[in-house]
């Protein structure tokens, strides 16, 4: 199974390898075509001006215009530096693996910002370089925020990024104007390279959204292949137990059996043989008769004895081998510790001795409205009060979560309520402060056996 | 992994660090050059043999004032030439750091957003104060309601008068307040045929056009701008008939130049450039010799006064100059030094766009000096007022179009002899889809 699950991961791991390299492809051609569109539009735009200086033609050519770039020489160096900017931190980006995330933020970052230089720098005229700083977020940021944040920018950037729109606002450079100074032959097929060129990007960019989508749309369905096995797994896992737990009983019974068979069948058995011994004797002989049953309260206290120690075999294991308070206390220190709620115990008793059913049934109170508190209250705070009013135990677990508007069985309450009744005792329930449960429970002054 | 991000963050620093360092290390090794840019000749179409002359003075000045700056102008681009030279310029991006604009340039740079807003300068500066200038020459550096240039010489047309023609005639001369009345009545007198060939050979004006009448008149011909034009409007219908019934007067024949050279003329409308140049030597033995001359405002109409346009030439500063402080000085130094500006009566034709220049004695005399004894110099009060309260062109990007279209079709109405009011109102509605593409 393991040799299996690895040979999985191991395909799993090529195959986004191969699908990282198509992302990669698909990138580098974006960025290609983006390339060649700032380098088309610059570098034609410094040709015709020399065109049209060469044949002196400016005055003429500035009247079909709405406004020039400032310098055309200095806008092809500085556009091709930046676009070389962007080929830098897309190379960054796919050679260098070990890039940590916040420095692949930085570049894109970087991206954005010349992208939206070149934009600026090329009077708006092609805003396709944003899809470019846009595809690339899609790919690397997987931080909701931030992605948010980039996505965000990047539309209002394509929306504020349009030459219509800003040309209300302030003289902009056109390149259709550049491209009306040709004969009209030259400038239909100057036209279609602008246009071809523009859509070539948006084609990519749309098959590059596409194919990241459903990439991460498979993803997505791989994680919800896998969390289902976990629940199957799990769901097993709930059966082993159950299994377990029945199997413990099933033991813990045939222990009892055994016990009993042990001690108080054969002290019973011993005890009738002995009885019908003296039934023969007592006519014949008082004296024997008398010596004989001496001799079966001896092994009926002796059976006592057995019986006794066999039931606090099966006693908890605390209450087994400490006082009912100290055992308590125990239990609230290890539940604080465990769960981080502050457990108060407090007792008016020096000695807390009652009979082994009571204190079993005050320990697993306890415990169980501890257990309660916690899981359903989302409490902080818990006080336990133990104490004796006119020949009562009275319990009261108080604290400070959540309480509840109605008391319904199953919030661990039923089993309290069958504890106390066994021992004819009365139990409530409050959830309209926290939550308080007051017990009390009649104390038997127990026959002692000795 | 760490170590080597800042490493390498490191050495991209320093690459472009020392390429930064490296450019304003270039930059610093030259002294501070301004590129000035002019044309040689005259704006007004005169002969202008001193143009350099003023310039030449401020640059001296300038670079007096500030050590380690040269000004460099291009000398020998023709005044035809300037505009195509400019633009091939302003194209690669070497446009001169403060230059010349001329007007029918200056609407298209401004709306290209070429020449450089100078409200913030003026508004930074507080030893400038934009009431020296004369408000019509300092409003054609306007455009979209914002200053782009300043004013640098002034011309305003006045009107020519042949004094030795009116004398002929037993006519006296008009005075300053003279009326469009006046003007028909003077035309009605002198236009006749002297030799008795059956053509007149004896006229009442020459070039006075409709233009002319519609600035006296009140009217405005285009929304300031450019949303609209008034060609209908009942001024301009006015000023258009007033023209057509003086043409009336000539009965079609066409008034030449040499007529007006021959002294058979008796008005004619003429910047104060040529006014200058004609009065003065050595121009003034070329051309109107044989009378006596001299100019007078031009005749106001019924709803309008003795106005006539103003032609301002402007200067600018590009938007990209390096050198905004010192384009802004030199800007200022050429348009608004006083010292500078008195250099224009001294070396140019034009008129000072300063009001205490113009109107200074000194002015007077400088012009006296030139003068043939006994020729009245125009007052510099006089001058002034015209010039303060002159027309100038609405600043809009399609004005020079819109006008020239309009310039032609009333030529035609009028020598055609077409309906003035229907063919007015034909040519505004042209006009106004033109304008509102």
């Amino acid at each position: 199974m393991n040799t299996k699950s690895m040979n999985g991961s191991k395909k799993q791991n090529m195959e986004s390898e191969a699908a990282d390299r198509r992302v990669a492809a698909l990138q580098g051609a974006m960025l290609a075509v983006n390339f060649a569109m700032v380098s088309f539009i610059c570098i034609f735009i410094y040709m015709t001006t020399e065109r049209i200086r060469a044949r002196y033609d400016a005055r003429e050519f500035l009247d079909s215009v709405v406004t020039i770039p400032a310098d055309p020489r200095m806008n092809l160096i500085i556009c091709l530096s930046l676009m070389g900017m962007l080929v830098v931190t897309f190379a960054i980006r796919h050679f260098w693996t070990s890039l940590s995330n916040s420095w692949t933020v930085v570049t894109l970052l970087v991206d954005f910002i010349v992208c939206a230089a070149v934009i600026y720098q090329l009077d708006f005229n092609y805003n396709g370089l944003l899809l470019l700083a846009f595809a690339n977020v899609i790919a690397y940021v997987r931080d909701g925020k931030i992605k948010l944040l980039f996505v965000i920018l990047a539309v209002c950037g394509y929306l504020v990024a349009d030459y219509n729109l800003l040309s209300i606002y302030m003289p902009l450079y056109r390149v259709v104007d550049y491209i009306r100074y040709y004969p009209a032959n030259t400038q239909q097929y100057l036209s279609s390279i602008n246009s071809i060129m523009a859509s070539l990007n948006m084609i990519l960019f749309i098959a590059y959204c596409i194919y990241v989508i459903n990439r991460q749309r498979g993803t997505i369905e791989e994680v919800n292949q896998l969390y289902h096995e976990l629940q199957t797994a799990n769901e097993q896992l709930h059966e082993y137990a159950d299994m377990s737990e029945r199997m413990a009983q099933t033991r813990e019974r045939n222990r009892l059996a055994r016990e009993i068979h042990d001690t108080l069948g054969h002290t019973l058995t011993g005890i009738a043989t002995g009885l019908d011994a003296c039934l023969a004797l007592m006519d014949i002989s008082p004296e024997q008769t008398k010596k004989q049953l001496e001799l079966l309260s001896k092994v009926s206290r002796e059976g006592i004895k057995d019986i006794r120690r066999s039931v606090n075999e099966l006693r908890p294991d605390s209450l087994e081998r400490l006082s009912l308070e100290v055992a308590i206390r125990k239990m609230v220190t290890e539940m604080s510790q465990v769960s981080d709620v502050k457990i108060y115990f407090e007792t008016d008793e020096k000695h807390l001795k009652f009979d082994e059913d009571e204190e079993n049934a005050i320990y697993r109170v306890i415990q169980e409205g501890i257990t309660n508190a916690v899981r359903h209250g989302k409490a902080n705070r818990i006080w336990i009060t133990l104490k004796k009013v006119d020949g009562e135990i009275i319990l009261v677990i108080r604290d400070d979560g959540i309480g509840a508007k109605e008391i319904k069985s199953g919030f661990g309450t039923k089993h309290m309520k069958e504890r106390i009744e066994m021992l004819r005792g009365t139990v409530t329930f409050d959830g309209s402060n926290g939550f308080t449960v007051t017990a009390r429970i009649p104390i038997r002054w127990g026959e002692t056996y000795d | 992994m760490k170590k080597r991000n800042i490493l390498i963050g490191v050495a991209a620093a320093a690459v472009f660090g020392g390429i930064g360092i490296a450019a304003y290390a270039g930059n610093m090794q030259h002294e501070t050059v301004l590129e000035f840019g002019m044309f040689a000749g005259s704006n007004w179409d005169v002969a202008n043999a001193n143009s350099f002359v003023i310039i030449d003075k401020a640059i001296e000045l300038f670079e007096k004032e500030h050590p380690g700056v040269r000004i460099h102008y291009y000398s020998g681009v023709r005044k035809d030439d300037y505009s195509e030279w400019f633009s091939r310029k302003l194209l690669a991006g070497q446009e001169p750091d403060v230059f010349m604009v001329l007007g029918t340039d200056f609407n298209q740079f401004s709306s290209m957003g070429v020449m450089k807003d100078l409200e913030p300068l003026i508004e930074r500066d507080a030893s400038f104060d934009p009431e020296k200038y004369f408000d019509s020459a300092f409003r054609t550096g306007q455009y979209g309601g914002k200053q782009y240039a300043l004013p640098y010489e002034v011309v305003p047309t006045l009107m020519f008068v042949n004094k030795s023609l009116l004398t002929k005639e037993g006519i006296a001369m008009p005075d300053e307040n003279w009326t469009w009345d006046d003007l028909y009545e003077i035309c009605q007198k002198v236009t006749k045929d002297v030799d008795g060939d059956g053509l007149l050979d004896q006229f009442g004006t020459y070039n006075y056009d409709w233009l002319d009448a519609v600035y006296t008149n009140g009217a405005e011909i285009f929304e300031s701008d450019g949303s609209e034009c008034y060609l209908a409007g009942d001024r301009v219908v006015e000023a258009v008939k007033f023209i057509g019934q003086i043409d009336d007067l000539y009965q079609g024949q066409n008034v030449t130049q040499e007529d007006f050279n021959a002294g058979d003329v008796a008005f004619m409308p003429l910047t104060f450039a040529e006014y200058r140049t004609y009065k003065t030597y050595p121009y003034r033995i070329k051309r109107y010799t044989g009378f006596q001359w001299d100019c007078i405002t031009m005749p106001a109409g019924g709803q309008g006064e003795n106005l006539s346009q103003v032609d301002t030439l402007l200067m600018g500063i590009s938007t990209n100059t390096r050198h905004e402080e010192l384009a802004w000085e030199f800007l200022k130094l050429l348009t608004y030094n006083e010292e500078i500006q008195m250099e224009i009566f001294r070396s140019s034709q034009g008129a000072s766009v300063l009001k205490e220049v113009t109107q200074s004695e000194e002015m007077e005399s400088i012009v006296q000096e030139d003068m043939e004894e006994g020729d009245t110099v125009i007052s510099g009060e006089l001058l002034g007022q015209v010039i303060e309260t002159g027309r100038i062109k609405p600043q809009f990007k399609k004005y020079e179009q819109a006008m020239s279209l309009a310039d032609s079709e009333v030529s035609s109405i009028l020598e055609n002899d077409k309906t003035v009011d229907s063919s007015l109102k034909i040519l505004q509605r042209t006009i106004n889809t033109y304008l509102q593409q």
